[in-house]
Order: structure tokens, then sequence, then C-alpha cells
């Protein structure tokens, strides 16, 4: 599975990553190396094998009741906003 | 000219009616002040992490329960991987290859006809927050962002392609919202975006197994816009098809002004969302004790009341099918119906007078004025024959205003009865004696002119006189006079 | 300043000498060092001092704090503190303050830990070397043209340079174990689940935990018995993580069965290394452990499992960052660039680089061939070690092939700086406890870190096995004269 300067760029729009087009041929031959390093996983017999997406040690669900604790941390985060109006964050239009 | 079949599937979006957010204990109150009801974790701060909420779990087992879905021992959230300002994190925690519930179904009844249609899944995930678009203002290059939505639990009820029609979609919503309302997990409120529906949509010669090439149509704000879309797209695309055209698989936006649905005006790529298992959440792990606790806590239904009204009450199906438009009203009908003794009678005061007046105010049957005991009490006097129908309506406009009984009130508005041979046979000979050419007419053998007379005893009692006592009064005088 | 954090609680919390003069003597020791290592990114002295004059001020009101009370404890700069800069040695987190603090920070105000300040590390804990931090690199105080390995550089070297009597970092596949190594200092991972995540910065979630940093085995058993245990804010913290008795770490390591994975490190690792092992080994078995052969056969897949699951979760952690309720926002003409902005500038090269390689990894047809491969194979993993430890009761291997390398030498090279974490990654994939612990110094004086890895929830164990080599070695352990003062 081949990785070149299209996919770089899809994947690139998909990660919502600007790449500097002087760092491309270079961040393109670091992907292809690291790539090129795990293809040997598909070497690998993986038939019948559960995959493990997290180590939960037979941990068990814990849910929380429904109760309502308001934050008291609302101001102070909404401080960190680079750009407000009024109690909204206010970003570039969408469209 | 090709006869085309309509195939529509709908997902529809339910809120579920919790106190606290799915993965936070944000209030979920809709109309607060923008950006209020937020904290560390609906906000995507670095470092936080999702607590699932257990009534969030349980309100979506019901739900799945009241459907007859399997309900999974196991299910798992997954993240869903995609860019929107108001998507806090990046993600939205949902369930993708293992949902909560799968299967089940909805029972519609269009046409005269039950049909079911089939579930695919039903499945838990959080809400996005709001982006307003400003409007109106010249130069505005900016989308404003509230996160009081963020979180708020949700689930995804998934349909078969088995709608085959907008009436048939208008049914299957109006059913599914009616289970929700009754189960009381969701308020049902389409303007308020409580429930929210995207209709897949597409048509293929009558016959024919393979289905044709969907569009997703969204944006929909109301049940007969739901209905209006699909009606319109359906068109849409036979004229395409007909005209030698191709559908294109696209979303389109109804725009319930103009009655038509237009592409999505956006350039983003095709959607990749990257699914794969949340790592902040355990799988959803629930006993089969669990399971039958929801089950057995489960409300009545409204196919079951139906059922039970039809049964106990032996109304018709038609009647019973519009008490149970709500569980209030049935509730209601049922002290009605018990109280008065007379239970199509009870349905008849309901159907038509009652909701008359809610229709025209808008009103939830919780919030009529008569209850349903002095209801009751009214329909009891007219199943009695104690009083005629007409009194009884003089009664019910008087009780929407007053607090009194109807007993209490046909005495105290002088509207009781007149049912005694005296006073009929003095009512009667009033009316001859004031209507002496008609009364001549009747003893000439002019039966129809009769009525006349009968009709001026009523009016002149105010509706009191006994319908039928007043008739043989009247032909007793006419005999003697 | 050599004195252990166990020493300076005992102290403090005795009366026999106030928090702040314990603070004020770090505090002067960090303003001489700190800013030529580079340890952290974050310091304010008034802070510090304040925080011990509240722990005087709570001893003096009776309250009984436990053995850390005035004990100064550096945090990694991803562990969220309210109120204090926490950048993650990212750019796009530069000026953030959090408004809550982590569990793990919390716990450890509560235990009247006085905190030094913000570590430097990898961004976003990105990295095996500190080169990667958005704002400098940190320098290893035993020698200080080399790294003082990664992510939580900054960390290891504040402990090895005294500046702080403990340090919390977050190890993924292997941030704390291997900067202990090149640091010559313990540091602990804990088993995935014992220590709450909550506030810890996301790098892989599936991996991500906190560790602890000291200069002896019992001073480290102090840190992770006041950061572990259950938090009902972190659904995947366990209530079994178990406080481990201080003293049963003193009870010696006979009768226990130690593995050694000669399949693993048969190749690639460094004759000094080499030979510390053999001689870690050759000690714990006089002191009558025994020492048998275990395989891992699929830990050479693990680089390259881990380099596929690893960079997915944190494309998706990394998402949050986009400059609409906080963090860096560069300028665009419209949504799409302002994000693509943003990210590409707030980012270093690493991190632009792990996202792009999760993204591909995650996304539609290459899943299965990627990131579910991945998954599956870390199952493989998990099972050679449970029955590696159906064999053994721990699992004894060097942390790093290497000593310390130089600054500047593998960092145009990511894959190589990749394969340095061989031997720490292979725990991380299976969840289990590890621990590193200085094993001794090359001939140039560089320090050699030996790991241990045990069953879930057996850090004491750990602990208690290295506590019993530190014993025999204690002149080895000592740390030696820092460089930074040599040329101060």
């Amino acid at each position: 599975m081949p990785i070149d300067e299209t996919v770089v760029h899809k994947v690139a729009a998909l990660s919502r990553l600007e790449v500097d087009p002087s760092e491309e041929p270079r961040l393109v031959k670091e992907l292809q190396s690291i790539l090129a390093y795990v293809e040997q996983l598909q070497a690998l017999d993986v038939s019948g094998i559960e995959p493990t997406s997290q180590v939960d040690a037979g941990g068990k669900t814990t849910l929380r009741e429904d109760r309502v604790v308001p934050s008291d941390v609302r101001d102070e985060a909404l401080a960190q906003a680079p750009d407000r109006d009024g109690d909204y964050f206010r970003v570039p239009r969408v469209v | 000219m090709i006869a085309y079949e309509t195939v529509v599937g709908l997902e529809v979006h339910a809120q579920l009616k919790t106190a606290s957010k799915i993965f936070c204990s944000c209030s979920t109150t809709f109309g607060a002040r923008p950006n209020t009801q937020v904290c560390p974790v609906c906000l995507g701060l670095p470092g936080v992490l999702p607590l699932l909420n257990e009534r969030a779990v349980r309100f979506a087992a019901m739900t799945g329960l009241a459907v007859g879905a399997r309900i999974a021992e196991r299910s798992v959230f997954s993240r869903k991987n995609y860019f929107y300002p108001d998507l806090p994190k990046g993600y939205q925690i949902s369930q993708y290859d293992r949902p909560l519930c799968v299967g089940g179904g909805v029972d519609i009844h269009v046409g005269g006809v039950w049909k079911r249609i089939g579930l695919v899944r039903i499945h838990l995930e959080e809400d996005a927050g709001k982006s307003i678009h400003p409007e109106g203002r010249e130069g505005v290059t900016t989308t404003l962002v509230d996160l009081n939505r963020s979180g708020v639990p949700l689930i995804e009820i998934v349909s078969e392609p088995e709608i085959r029609s907008g009436a048939e979609a208008y049914d299957y919503l109006m059913r599914l919202k009616q289970i929700l309302v009754y189960l009381d997990v969701c308020d049902g409120n389409m303007e308020e975006g409580s429930l929210r529906c995207d209709a897949n949509v597409s048509v293929r010669p009558q016959g024919q197994a393979l289905f044709g090439t969907k569009t997703e149509v969204k944006n929909m704000n109301s049940f007969r816009n739901v209905e209006r879309a699909i009606a319109f797209e359906t068109a849409r695309q036979i004229a395409l098809l007909n005209a030698g055209g191709r559908v294109v698989q696209e979303t389109l936006l109804w725009n319930a002004d103009k009655g038509t649905a237009e592409p999505m005006r956006s350039k983003e790529e095709a959607h990749d969302y990257r699914y794969f298992p949340e790592p902040d959440l355990l799988p959803l792990d629930l006993t089969p004790r669990w399971i039958d606790s929801v089950r057995s806590e489960l409300p009545e239904l409204p196919h079951q009341v139906r059922e039970r009204l039809t049964q106990e009450f032996g109304i018709p199906e038609y009647d019973a099918e519009v008490l149970t438009e709500t569980r209030s009203l049935a509730l209601y009908y049922e002290e009605v119906a018990r109280r008065a003794g007379n239970a199509k009678l009870a349905s008849n005061w309901i159907m038509t007078e009652v909701n008359g007046i809610r229709n025209k105010e808008g009103q939830a049957i919780d919030e009529f004025p008569i209850r349903p005991d002095r209801l009751g009490a009214l329909v009891k006097m007219i199943a009695e024959d104690r009083i005629s129908g007409k009194i009884g309506k003089q009664l019910f406009e008087l009780m929407l205003t007053r607090l009194e009984g109807p007993e209490e009130l046909v005495k105290s508005q002088g509207l009781l009865p007149i049912d005694d041979d005296a006073s009929l046979r003095a009512l009667a000979r009033d009316v001859i004696a004031a209507n002496p050419g008609p009364a001549a007419e009747v003893k000439a053998g002019k039966e129809r002119t009769f009525a006349f007379l009968v009709g001026q005893a009523m009016k002149q009692s105010r509706g009191r006189a006994h319908p039928e006592k007043i008739q043989d009064a009247l032909r007793k005088e006419l005999e003697t006079s | 300043m050599r004195e252990t954090a166990e020493s300076i609680g005992r102290s403090v919390q005795g009366r026999e000498r106030p928090a702040v003069e314990v603070a004020r003597s770090f505090v002067e020791r960090a303003e001489r060092t700190a800013s030529r290592l580079g340890t952290y990114l974050h310091r304010d002295a008034e802070r510090t001092l304040a925080m011990a004059r509240d722990v005087d001020a709570r001893i003096a009101a009776g309250e009984d704090l436990g053995p850390l009370a005035g004990v100064p404890v550096a945090l990694k700069d991803n562990l969220c503190t309210r109120g204090i800069p926490t950048t993650c040695g990212s750019r796009i987190l530069e000026g953030y303050r959090p408004p809550y603090d982590a569990h793990v920070v919390e716990r450890l105000r509560a235990a009247g830990a006085v905190f030094t300040g913000k570590t430097n590390c990898d961004e976003f804990a990105m990295g095996s070397s500190t080169e990667n931090s958005a704002y400098f690199p940190t320098r290893n105080p035993l020698d200080l043209e080399r790294v003082p390995g990664g992510s939580s550089g900054g960390s290891a070297a504040t402990v090895a340079a005294l500046e702080a009597a403990l340090a919390l970092g977050s190890d993924t596949g292997g941030s704390v174990r291997q900067p202990a190594a090149f640091c010559g200092v313990f540091g602990l991972k804990p088993t995935y689940g014992a220590v709450s995540r909550y506030g810890l910065v996301a790098f892989a979630s599936s991996l991500d935990q906190i560790g602890p940093f000291a200069r002896t085995a019992r001073d480290t058993a102090l840190l992770y018995n006041a950061i572990c245990g259950r938090d009902e804010r972190d659904m995947t913290s366990r209530a079994d993580a178990k406080q481990i008795q201080v003293e049963e770490l003193e009870r010696g390591v006979k009768g226990m069965k130690l593995g050694i994975p000669r399949d693993l490190i048969a190749e690639g690792v460094d004759p000094e290394v080499r030979a510390s092992l053999d001689k870690v080994a050759k000690t714990l078995s006089d002191e009558g452990a025994e020492i048998v052969d275990v395989t891992l056969p699929h830990a050479r897949y693990s680089i390259a499992t881990y380099y596929l699951i690893a960079p997915a979760e944190a494309s998706s952690n990394l998402a949050r960052y986009d400059g609409v309720r906080y963090g860096f926002r560069a300028k665009g003409e419209d949504l799409q660039s302002t994000y693509a902005a943003t990210r590409g500038k707030g980012f270093g090269r690493e991190v632009r680089r792990r996202i792009l390689l999760g993204t591909y990894a995650l996304s539609a047809g290459y899943y299965d061939a990627y990131y579910l491969r991945a998954m599956k194979i870390r199952t493989l993993i998990r099972k050679d070690f449970q029955d590696a430890f159906a064999r053994a009761d721990l699992v004894l291997l060097p942390t790093t092939p290497t000593p310390p390398f130089k600054l500047g030498e593998k960092v145009d090279d990511p894959l190589a700086m990749y394969l340095n974490d061989i031997f720490s990654i292979p725990a991380s994939l299976a969840g289990a406890p590890a621990l590193s612990f200085p094993a001794g110094m090359t001939r140039s004086g560089l320090p050699i870190g030996m790991q241990l890895v045990g069953r879930p929830f057996e850090e004491g164990t750990l602990l208690r096995v290295a506590r019993t080599w530190e014993r025999r070695n204690a002149d080895a352990l000592r740390v030696p004269a820092i460089a930074a003062d040599a040329r101060g």
C-alpha cells in the first residue's frame, strides 16, 4: 500500500493540516520509510485473533448517575477562547 | 411509461429526556443562555474523559424493548471523526459496529392497512453544539458557536428501507414519536430539535429487487415536511429517470418555504469518518437481569392501550386509536368512561367536544380545563337520560370557564329538565296557543309540521324539555284542543 | 538535596524543619541549573514557596499529611494544573491555563506535596529525546551533550539534577522508563488503569499512564501510592491498584522467578548494556532469585504495532486543537483555511507526522490492513506476556538497547528514533506494569537502566526486586557529580 504525494494531500486534508510544499518531499519519504517498516506486520497470520482495542484487564462498565452538577469553571474555561462574541465562541464563517 | 416504486429509509435522532448530558453532569435544559451549560468535558478541554450516564442507557434500552429490538449484552462506543466548530473534540462518540439495539419494528396504519416497518438498529450517541450563522447583517463573515447542546444524549433510530411513500413516512414518524412519548424518554418536539429526521430516498421500477441510487434529504423540521420532501424528491428522481438521466448520490437540504430540496452547497471532501473503538470508555456490558428489569418496568405502550380499550370498553378501533394519541389522553378517557358508565358516549364527547376545543387552542389534555371527574359526571347525566345532549353541551360550555360540576350548574343555571307531565302539558299548551296555524296543519294531517312544534317547544324551554315526553304531551294537547 | 523524599516528608511532617525551608533549597538549586538543563517549561518560585507555606500551616493546624508532606515534586507539562500554564511542549497550547486540576495533581495537593514547576517534554509526549519540545530541548544532567530521553525528559532530568525530589511523567510507549534509564533514576509505568488519566492530556488513550520518577525504589513507591487507585472520572481506572507497603520492599527476592527474554535481546544491544543485564541477573540470583528463559515471540513486532495504534489514537485525540475554544489560532480566510493553518503552524513536525500516519491508518480502505491488524497483533503480544508469566514472576530486560545518545543524533531519522523504544513498547501494549531502575554506568559514565515487567497490579513486586539490587549496589547508584554543576 504505497503512500505518495496524492495520498499525503488527501490525508492532510482529512486531518486539517496545512503542509508546507517545501516540506512535502521529505515528509513523503519519512512516511514511506515508516510504512515500509510497518509492512512486516503483513507477514503475520492473524486469522481468528480478536483485536485488543483497550486493556480492560477484566474491568467492568461503571455508569454515572443522572444528576446535574453545574460546572464552576465555565468562566475560566471560556476565558481561554481565541475569539468570542458575547457568550458565543466566534469562528470564521463555515460556508 | 415505467411505474416506479418509492423506497425510503428514515434516520431519526431523538434527544433523551435525561437531566444531565450523556458524558458529563451538565444540564440538558433547552433554551439556556449560550455556553452556560458547559464544563471541561463537553467543551472538549485537553485531558477530560467521558462518563456514561446510566439513565441514557436505560432510556435507549427501553426504546429498544418497546419496538421489539434485541438488546446487546455488549455494545461498544466508537469515535466518529470529523471537524466542525460545534463538535468540540473533533469526534463524536457514537456506536458503530456494535449498537445497543438491533432489529425490531414499528407498525404503521396507512390506507386502512397495517404494515410493519423493520428497524436496523438503535444506538446511543452524543449531540453536537449549535452553530449560528448570523444572516442579514452586511459583511458578516463569522459563525457563532454555542455548546449548551454539546453532549446531550441522543438515540439514532435507523429504519429498514421499507417505507414506500411520504404518507407511510408520516405515519411511521407519528407512531415512533408516540412510542417515545409514551415511554417518556423524549419530548418529541421537532421544532426545538428534540426529534430530527433525515430521509434516504430512492426509486426503482415496480417489481425490481435492486435498489436505485439514493439521495439523503435533511433539514426537515416537521413530520409534514418529511412527507412533502419525500413526495418532492421521489417526483424529482422519477422525472430525472424518465428524461433519461441518472440519480446522483448526494445530500439535499429541504427548503420548506420553496417546497424544494436542493443539493447541499459545500465543497467538503467525501466523508471518511475513520471510526475506531473509543478507548476512553469500556464496552457497555448489560446483564440479562438488568435488561429484564428494564423490560418489566416498561409502561403500557400505545398498541397495548389500544387493544385494552377496544376489549375492556368495547369501543371501535378508530376511537381507540384517537384516544390513545397520548398516554394522558388515554388515561383521561378511561376515567371519563368509568365515571360515565357509557364508554362509547364518553368516547364521542372526547373525540368531538374535547378534542375540538383542544385542537383549536393547541391544548394538551393535561391543560384542558374540564378534568375527567367533571366530564364523567356530565356524560353520566346524559347517558342516564337525565339531561339532553343539548343541555349537556350548554353545561360543557359553562364548565370550560367555571369550576362547578354539572350537577350544581344544572340547578344554578335553571337548566333542570322539564319531564313531569303537568309542566310538559303546560308547555305544550303554550306552544299550540302561540302557533295556531301550524297546529291546525298538524291536525289536518300534515305530519311534517309536527316537528316544527316540537322544535318550538324545545326552543321555548331552552332545550330543557324531555325530547320524547314533550312529543307525547303535544300529541295529547293537540287531540284535546 | 540528595536527601530522599521519604526523609524530607518525615522531617516536615515531624515538624523538624519547615516545608518552606526545603522548598527554598530546591528553588535555589533550580535557579542555578534549570535554565542550562532546559528542565522546566514553567517555573514559579513564588508559587512553590506559597505551597510550602500552606503545607506548614496545615501541619501546624495538626493535619497529618502523610509521607509526601513538603516534598518537592515536578509535574510533566501534560498534566493539567488549574490556572498554571499547561502546554504539553506545544505551540498550539501556548498560554493555555486549564480551569481544573488533573486527578494526580489533586491527590498530590491533598498529600501536601509542593510543586516545583511544569517540566519540559516532547510535544504531546511524542518522542524519545525531548528534542521535540516546541520550546527548547532538555539536556541530560550527566552529559550536557546528550539527550535525557523522552518524552518525559524534563521530569527525569530534574530528579537526576536534584532540582526536585520526585517527579511525575507519562508513559505511552516508554516515556517514563526510557528517560529514567537515560538519567540514572527510577521510573515506573504503572499497570494500565492503576492511575486515573483524568487531566492527563491524551496522546494515545489506550496506552497512556502517569508514572513516578524518583531516586530510590522506596521513594518511587511513595509517589505511586499517592496517585494510584480508582477515580470515578476515568472509566478505565481500576480499584485493583494496591498501595505498596514500603517495608515489604525490603523482603528480598528469594524464591522469585525472573524471566529473561533472550530472543528479544539477541541483537542490537550495546555490549555494556548486555553486561549490565548479566550483572543484575547474577546479583539477583545470588540473592536467591531463580533466573529462567522466557520468550516473547511477537515482541519484535511491537514497534510496528505501536506506530499504528498510537498515531491512530493520537490523530483523533489531537483533533480538538482547532483554535476554536482555546489555544493558538492562526489567521485564515475562511474556517477551513483557519483550521489548516492553526494546526499546521501550531503542531511541530513529529506531531504532524504522527497525525498524518494515524489518519492514514484509520482511513477508509486501510483500516483493516493497518489499524485492525495492529490491534490483533497487540492481542498476540499480550498473550506472549501471559505465557511468560506462567513461567516467571517477572520479566527482566534492558530499558533501552543503548546508553543515552547525543542531541541531534536521531532527530532527522524518525524511524531510528522509534527503534530505540523496542524494549519499552511491549509492556505498554500489554498494559503491564514496568519499572526502569538504575543499573550502573558505562565506562564513560553514562547511566544504564534495567527494566522489570510484572503481572497486572504487581508494582510492589517490581520495586521489591529493584530495591534488592539497589541495596547491594548503593555505591553504583549514587548520583554522580552533575555535569551542570561542573560547568556552573
